[in-house]
């Protein structure tokens, strides 16, 4: 009786989210179709450039082009705004903030100028583009809708989908309610016997690899671009290992290196402190009564359910309201905060398939605490306790979010802040191809031996 | 010292020290971020900045955007994700926990290197960066989240009922709706939620997968968070986030931890 109490208020809870989630898609959808209008700048020629002097506004998130016509150039960013300078359909000059360019390719056709910023509405953009003929500041030649309304059909059909299928859902329910409470039991047997098959399904096997095929296509494509020497990822010149010799020897450069070196360190910390903490939280969790341990329970599971970016932000304005200044240590704290609750999860089964009594019985015989948590304890949740860790240091290593809030400006940089900051300027250090190669590499080796292990286990 | 070693060998006490500390760098901070949404820069209360957030149009817009973005990419994930952990589940492969691992396997990639590396794929295809490219990284990035809780649940799940409904007459399709479906909803419910609540408060993707040109709330809200002089104002960003975080937990809350970060190792 209770499970299906339970599942009726499922259902309603269900159903209640189904049309709240169409409503607001359809809403949404009305509000996209509206905001899609994206400008375009051009630049021509230069005696046409010298034409255009009126000074344009330029909104979030649009496409400028720079036409460009046979003339070395020059681009320079006046105001610190982030700038995505690239020639249709090809990878380009791109850069962010103060920066001068200079093309001096053939140079005809497109540029694009991508850029995008808070708050600079109604705020004019001033480059000077720079060529034979002279400086020039930039120009509005002509305004078009880019931007595709993909996501706004996408919303509108879904909409109505959701919608239709909610209505219909809702009345055939009630409908076979009414039906079947005039139908005598035996009625409701009549259901039609068909056997399952028991054919293999190859189809389905060939669904699973398509899946893993896309899955591993970008993966594939750092593993493969890691032994050539080009500085751009897809651009093949040749087998080379290049790469890995500059990452062993410490040639990749002194940024990758120190967060190499702070990735390494901030996991370690994280991970034996988490691990430390985590497994004397869960011994005095497991001891607790019921309703003390609910709400220590409760209070583990906050960090696990909020995301990234509000545990970092949260820790930030912590230690900006405490005046601290950020760094190794606060980033330490940080990955702390989020690595210990899942320690805590992996040392509690362990606890409760442990006979509670023994470690009485060692304090019966005479053992201190310290010694009976070494000699009783530690010998039955080490499993745990290294599981714990192993999380805590993956979870560590994987972290952006959190480390990107609490890292300050001190220059510390862990490899997922590194690789941000890195992407943002416009391409990344070729060495990390390498690097991740490895990582995963032994990844696989490690899943691959823990499994062997785990079924040789299970056979024994 | 003989009371304290009492203390110490109470074993209940030894959650403390974890306790203190998750009250100071989990609850306190929480409640900051209220605090610095409901003051202005020199520390008085006022509701300004809540009343900026319901007339800023760009917040409100990017916001009702990730939303929809988050909904499409959990909806897609879903749909892509079911059938993988179905047929992992049930399919007689020789060695299913492989199959699994290495949907798995992925996720230890740093994410933004992986993100990154989505970006050349597209460039190499000639394909265009925008929302397409946006859709596909994140369900990229999240369908791992999706498949693991929904693959734990099917495969625990007691296989007899299967046959039992077989026995009593049930085809297949009635089999997989009325039997499988309602038995994994506790891990689809958790697919969700872990898939809907990273997405909706990304970061840091979006922006390399469109070329800087489409914006996320997360985004939007490190902007100001990490402007002093506006950092109240990413306070109140920050509480909208957690309001739909908060809603998210609300309707997945099924308590079944099935598939933790990593539940592998």
């Amino acid at each position: 009786m209770m499970t299906k109490v339970k599942g009726e208020r499922l259902k309603m809870k269900g159903l209640l989210g189904w049309f709240v989630l169409s409503i607001f898609i359809f809403q949404f959808s009305v509000c996209k179709a509206q905001s899609n209008i994206t400008y375009t700048l051009r630049v021509g020629a230069a005696d046409e450039v010298a034409l255009l002097n009126d000074f344009p506004e330029v909104y979030a998130g649009e496409k400028v082009n720079i036409k460009v016509e046979s003339l070395a150039l020059r681009v320079e960013c006046l105001d610190s705004l982030d700038f995505v300078f690239a020639k249709e359909g090809t990878e380009a000059l791109r850069a962010w903030g103060d920066s001068v360019y200079s093309f001096t390719n053939e140079a005809s056709g497109e540029w694009t100028l991508w850029r995008n910023h808070k708050e600079i509405k109604n705020r004019a953009q001033r480059v000077l583009v720079q060529n034979a003929y002279g400086t020039f500041e930039q120009y509005v030649r002509e305004q078009t809708v880019v931007e595709s309304h993909v996501v706004a059909w996408l919303g509108w059909i879904l909409a109505g989908l959701l919608l239709a299928a909610g209505i219909v859902y809702a009345i055939v329910t009630v409908v076979r309610r009414r039906a079947e409470r005039e139908l005598p039991a035996v009625e409701q047997e009549t259901l039609r016997r068909r056997r399952m098959g028991n054919r293999r399904h190859y189809g389905s096997q060939l669904y699973l690899w398509l899946l893993l095929l896309v899955l591993y296509a970008p993966i594939a494509l750092i593993a493969v671009f890691s032994f050539t020497e080009s500085k751009v990822l897809g651009n093949w010149t040749g087998f080379s290992m290049h790469l890995y010799g500059n990452l062993f020897t410490g040639n990749a450069g002194a940024g990758l290196n120190s967060a190499i070196i702070y990735t390494v360190v901030i996991a370690l910390i994280a991970a034996v402190c988490s691990t430390i903490l985590g497994t004397l939280a869960a011994i005095g969790i497991y001891n607790m009564r019921a309703r003390q341990r609910q709400m220590v329970s409760f209070l583990n599971s906050v960090p696990m359910i909020n995301p990234d970016i509000i545990t970092g932000i949260s820790l930030f304005l912590l230690f900006v309201a405490l005046g601290v200044s950020q760094g190794l240590a606060t980033v330490c704290i940080a990955h702390v905060v989020f690595c210990t609750p899942y320690v805590v999860l992996s040392v509690l089964p362990r606890l409760s398939r442990m006979n509670p009594n023994t470690y009485e019985a060692a304090l019966d015989l005479g053992a201190t605490p310290a010694q009976a948590l070494r000699m009783v304890m530690l010998p039955e949740l080490w499993p745990g306790m290294l599981s714990g860790f192993v999380l805590a240091l993956t979870l560590s290593v994987d972290d952006f979010g959190v480390t990107f809030f609490t890292k300050g400006s001190g220059g510390l940089e862990t490899l997922s802040t590194f690789i941000y900051s890195d992407a943002r300027k416009g391409g990344l250090t070729p060495e990390l191809r390498p690097l991740f190669t490895i990582i995963l590499l032994v990844m696989l080796t490690v899943l691959v031996v823990i499994n062997i292990r785990a079924s040789r286990e299970k056979k024994d | 010292m003989s009371k304290i070693l009492q203390i110490a060998s109470s074993r209940r006490a030894w959650a403390w020290p974890y306790v203190l500390f998750m009250l100071l760098f989990v609850v306190l901070p929480l409640i900051l971020v209220g605090y610095y949404a409901l003051t202005d820069i020199n520390g008085t209360f006022t509701l300004h900045n809540f009343a900026k957030f319901f007339t800023h149009s760009e917040a409100i817009s990017t916001f009702l955007y990730s939303v929809m973005i988050a909904v499409l990419n959990t909806l897609i994930c879903l749909l892509l994700g079911y059938p993988a952990a179905y047929i992992m589940a049930m399919a007689d492969f020789k060695t299913p926990k492989v199959m699994a691992m290495l949907f798995i396997l992925p996720m230890w990639i740093n994410f933004l290197l992986r993100t990154v590396a989505t970006v050349e794929l597209f460039n190499m295809l000639g394909l265009p960066l925008g929302e397409g490219a946006l859709l596909f990284g994140l369900c990229y990035d999240y369908l791992p989240f999706m498949i693991y809780p929904i693959y734990n649940t099917l495969q625990k799940m007691d296989t007899s009922l299967i046959e039992a409904a077989q026995d009593l007459g049930a085809n297949r399709r009635t089999c997989f709706w009325k039997v499988v479906v309602p038995l994994s909803m506790p891990g689809v419910y958790s697919g969700i939620v872990m898939v809907f609540m990273p997405t909706v408060s990304t970061f840091a993707i979006a922006e390399l997968l469109t070329h800087n040109n489409i914006k996320l709330f997360g985004s939007l809200i490190q902007d100001y968070i990490t402007t002093t002089d506006l950092l109240n104002y990413g306070a109140v960003l920050s509480l909208v986030l957690l309001v739909i975080i908060g809603l998210t937990s609300f309707f997945g809350d099924h308590d079944s931890a099935g598939g933790e970060k990593g539940g592998l190792v």
